[in-house]
């Protein structure tokens, strides 16, 4: 791989020449005065970026003096501009936060990423974070979002008791799904196929999905749009915290989660080996891994923190219909790095044969 | 034709070197590095170091992407078809007949101009969703009363849909690219045929039209190839409708993990085989249409085809109804989604807000962004006149294999998918000062849209005899006056014509910024994207507006100082 090897001969260089062999301040105040010093930092993110820039500015405001440039860079495309400037040497970005887990743990393996341990690391769970390098700072977690204004509370709770809810005849041409290659669209489908659960899921059953004629999207915030309009009446399924943003904005949206429901890491934060502002960085890190950084992912994104013992300050979970998870399915990293592409290719297939 | 002393002075010859140059570097280097990852090996999220052939074979055999390609072009011949119907129509009511507001109806008809795809499908879903979309609910509230549960208007999810939304967009560039040629149609022609007895339709039909065919053709192989490449119209709804275009293909397996990179560049160069057979006919058919369109110092004019009463009732109806479809009902809609809180069919005051302009107005980003755009927009117009105007002139003027070589490289970029060239920018920009830098798109733009100033530019100089220079030399002119004093003032339509569109195409250009901007270096398309991609239609719609606006506004400004429209200047420029 002509990557890998190049970022082998830089490690070696590296490690002769004593280059980002660099120690820095575990404490904080220390870590702040050298971040005051280097000014800025530059991180690439792949999350709303409106929602991402209000987390940055809580950070800005607690550290004054250290800016927070931030640069949306969505998915794969991250992982490559990052390699391409680290084989350029323009190291422009400080701190990553990728959305696929492989991308993440190859720039890990490959030597491209700091080990960083934040100082809450032991309070984050261990499916949320790699090694002592990087994070998810906050959970997926698949969730049938429906229109309120289409779907009666009784059929509402049909979709809530199970995931087999949705080949009840009556929702027959109702919903839309999305064959999208995403992390959050897969995560269902990785547990469908879960051997596991053969009896209960499986191909069948994606067949007999298919079979009730959902609408099907190409890019899965399409189809969630679609049923904020009322063109179809739910997704099956999308992911809670996409619902909580839109809520925030009015939209006449509910969801349900039935059991067990898949959670995990989707977007993983780290601090660049090659950061050129390392202090501020490393100190980014540590605020976002923080109960301050949660606390604002939370009420300005949306999304649920993986740091535990923190209170869900989120707005949403004050209304009556909100329901907690009521048990996670935990996907299997490696069977999802195997399966990934192969799954979704079986689903879409599925869908073109059976669906239309 | 004679050689020009003008284009073959020192001094020119100097200058055509350099610019031979800066095209290799600007246009050449980026292409060797994007169809260069077809000749590697993949792993899951990039290439491998070694050489492999495997991707461009499955690309060529396989049935997977063949059949994209074959979606795209069937796409295309159909969108090219209809965009030809519609918009030479309006060019030949509008250039040959007596058809009562003319700059009027000029300005609407290029209107959808000012829409990028992107913004315009947002547009279209709003109006043309089945059970939702504005158009199905006005239409059932009003026919509701008649029938029992009518069906849709119109469905926007399917292939029907697709066309439709992408020949409203390509009709313009019909319009624009024949009615430069229409204009300078002998009349006694048609003044013959009339007098035969032929009505103004027949004449259109058995006269005009065959004789302006070159034109026709020309401006139908570059909707063609411009729509064989287009991905966010067909790839959102045509995978809902079933279908899957090699563009959109192109964009997964650019953008989705697993990522195919190497099968992304493969597919790019069947799209740049497509664009080389394309331009090449082009050129051909192009060379036969200006012999129709010389400027020779004896100019032809005729009395306008007159159309009689109804005649002009079902030609304005005709206009009208295509000035609403492409026009009104597109840019209301994405007026009336930049004020509502979320998507919905139904438009109730709880619905609407005027947050999104209070964003637009608070959101930093969002200024640095409308500074760089029109920055962008002016330069890269600028440039690409400048150079394409000197491709082409030295091409016409001085005709050789390298002068040749020149004009036909500098327009391959035509066709190469945004997204895979955008790889081969960012590559050959990395290591230079100019990475993370607004230089950057600068470049980028002048790479892809210097194949609009080497085609409209060669269109103008071709039409400015020869003859005309030489009568100014044997009067004591020197080359540079005579070229400044006599050919620029000819061809200035064709010179703002270039200037305009790709000031235009500039600022609604997406794929290649998405990949090279930086903080320092927002532009607007890749703003609106961003919040569409996260869910955030109706904040993308107000951007939209916000670009729209800053489209018009600078046409007006521009329209001003050079005292050009920019209808009538495409128009003669784009033959």
């Amino acid at each position: 791989m002509r990557l890998k090897l190049f970022a082998a001969a830089l490690a070696l260089a590296s490690a002769l020449t004593g280059a980002y062999a660099q120690t820095f301040p575990q404490d904080e105040a220390k870590l702040y005065e050298a971040a005051k010093a280097e000014g800025k930092l530059v991180w690439y993110e792949s999350a709303p970026l409106e929602a991402m820039k209000a987390v940055a500015a809580e950070f800005e405001k607690k550290y004054p003096g250290v800016k927070v440039e931030v640069l949306r860079i969505v998915g794969v495309a991250q992982y490559q501009r990052f390699l391409q400037e680290v084989q350029a040497k323009r190291h422009s970005v400080d701190v990553l936060h990728i959305s696929d887990y492989p991308s993440m743990m190859d720039l890990i393996e490959q030597g491209h990423i700091a080990d960083w341990k934040v100082p809450l690391h032991d309070r984050i769970p261990e499916m949320f974070r790699m090694k002592q390098h990087a994070y998810a700072n906050y959970t997926t977690d698949n969730a049938i979002i429906y229109n309120v204004n289409k779907v009666s509370p009784e059929e509402v709770k049909i979709l809530a008791s199970s995931w087999k809810g949705v080949l009840d005849p009556r929702f027959k041409g109702r919903f839309a799904v999305s064959t999208m290659k995403c992390g959050a669209c897969y995560a269902s489908l990785h547990m469908f196929l879960d051997p596991k659960f053969s009896k209960e899921f499986g191909p069948d059953f994606l067949k007999k999905v298919a079979e009730q004629k959902p609408a099907v999207y190409g890019e899965v915030l399409v189809g969630l749009d679609r049923v904020i309009a009322g063109e179809h009446d739910f997704t099956f399924w999308t992911w809670e915290g996409i619902g909580v943003t839109h809520v925030q904005r009015g939209a006449p949206i509910r969801w349900v989660r039935p059991s067990p429901t898949p959670e995990f890491g989707n977007s993983w934060q780290a601090v660049s080996r090659y950061a050129p502002r390392p202090n501020a960085a490393r100190l980014f890190q540590n605020w976002s891994m923080s109960v301050e950084g949660a606390d604002a992912l939370q009420v300005k994104y949306g999304s649920r923190t993986t740091l535990s013992g923190i209170e869900d300050k989120r707005s949403v979970v004050k209304e009556s219909w909100y329901e907690p998870i009521k048990e996670v399915y935990p996907v299997d990293v490696k069977r999802w790095e195997r399966d990934f592409s192969k799954d979704l290719d079986l689903w879409a297939k599925t869908l073109r044969e059976h669906g239309r | 034709m004679a050689t020009s002393t003008t284009a073959r002075s020192p001094l020119a010859i100097a200058a055509w070197a350099a610019l031979a140059l800066a095209v290799a570097l600007i246009v050449v280097v980026p292409l060797i590095y994007t169809f260069d990852a077809a000749f590697y090996k993949e792993t899951k999220i990039g290439l491998s170091s070694e050489r492999s052939m495997q991707a461009i074979i499955n690309v060529y055999t396989s049935w997977e992407y063949l059949e994209t390609l074959w979606e795209a072009i069937r796409l295309a011949l159909i969108v090219t078809a209809f965009s030809l119907v519609v918009g030479v129509l309006m060019a030949m009511l509008v250039c040959r007949t007596d058809i009562p507001f003319k700059g009027t109806l000029e300005t609407l008809i290029i209107m959808p101009l000012f829409l990028s795809p992107f913004t315009g499908l947002i547009a279209w879903i709003a109006l043309g969703s089945e059970k939702t979309g504005f158009l199905n609910v006005a239409w059932r509230a009003v026919a509701g009363t008649l029938i029992d549960q009518p069906p849709a208007l119109a469905n926007i999810w399917t292939y029907g849909g697709v066309v439709w939304v992408m020949t409203l967009f390509f009709a313009p560039f019909a319009y624009l690219f024949t009615a430069g040629s229409l204009r300078t149609v002998d009349s006694s022609l048609e003044e013959a045929a009339r007098v035969s007895g032929a009505t103004a339709w027949q004449t259109l039909a058995r006269i005009t039209l065959p004789v302006s065919a070159p034109a026709v053709f020309a401006a139908g192989l570059l909707i063609f190839i411009l729509s064989a490449e287009l991905y966010t119209i067909p790839g959102i709804i045509g995978t809902t409708a079933g279908f899957t275009t090699m563009p959109w293909k192109i964009y997964l397996d650019s953008t989705q993990f697993p990522v195919h990179r190497a099968h992304a560049a493969a597919s790019g160069t069947i799209l740049l085989l497509v664009t080389i057979a394309g331009v090449w006919m082009q050129r051909r058919v192009s060379r036969v249409s200006e012999r129709y369109v010389t400027v020779s110092g004896k100019g032809f004019r005729g009395s306008p085809l007159r159309l009689g009463r109804s005649g002009t009732i079902i030609a304005l109806a005709l206009i009208g109804f295509y000035v609403l479809c492409a026009d009104i009902l597109p840019f209301g809609a994405l007026l009336i989604s930049s004020f509502m809180k979320f998507s919905s069919g139904v438009i109730t005051p709880e619905v609407l807000t005027l947050d999104q302009y209070r964003d637009v107005l608070r959101i930093e980003n969002v200024r640095t962004a409308v500074v760089n755009t029109i920055m962008l927009g002016l330069m890269s117009g600028a440039i690409c006149l400048l150079a394409g105007l000197a491709i082409s002139y030295a091409e016409i003027r001085a005709p050789g294999p390298a002068t040749r070589s020149l004009a036909f490289i500098g327009v391959l970029p035509v066709a190469v998918p945004g997204l895979v060239f955008g790889i081969g920018l960012l590559w050959t920009y990395l290591q230079t000062p100019l990475y993370g830098s607004i230089w950057i798109l600068l470049l980028a733009y002048v790479a892809k849209f210097l194949p609009y100033g080497i085609m409209v530019s060669h269109s103008g100089v071709l039409q400015i005899h020869q003859d005309l220079e030489s009568s100014a030399r044997m009067s004591g002119a020197g080359p540079i006056q005579a070229l400044m004093k006599i050919t620029i003032p000819l061809i200035k339509p064709s010179l703002i014509a270039v200037f305009f569109f790709v000031m235009l195409m500039s600022i609604k250009e997406l794929s290649a910024s998405i990949l090279l901007y930086s903080d320092r270096s927002q532009v607007l398309s890749v703003l609106t994207w961003h919040y569409m991609d996260a869910g955030n239609y109706q904040f993308a719609a107000a951007i939209g507006v916000v670009q729209t606006a800053l489209m018009l506004l600078l046409v007006i400004g521009t329209r001003l100082v050079f005292n050009v429209g920019l209808e009538r200047a495409l128009g003669k420029g784009g033959a």
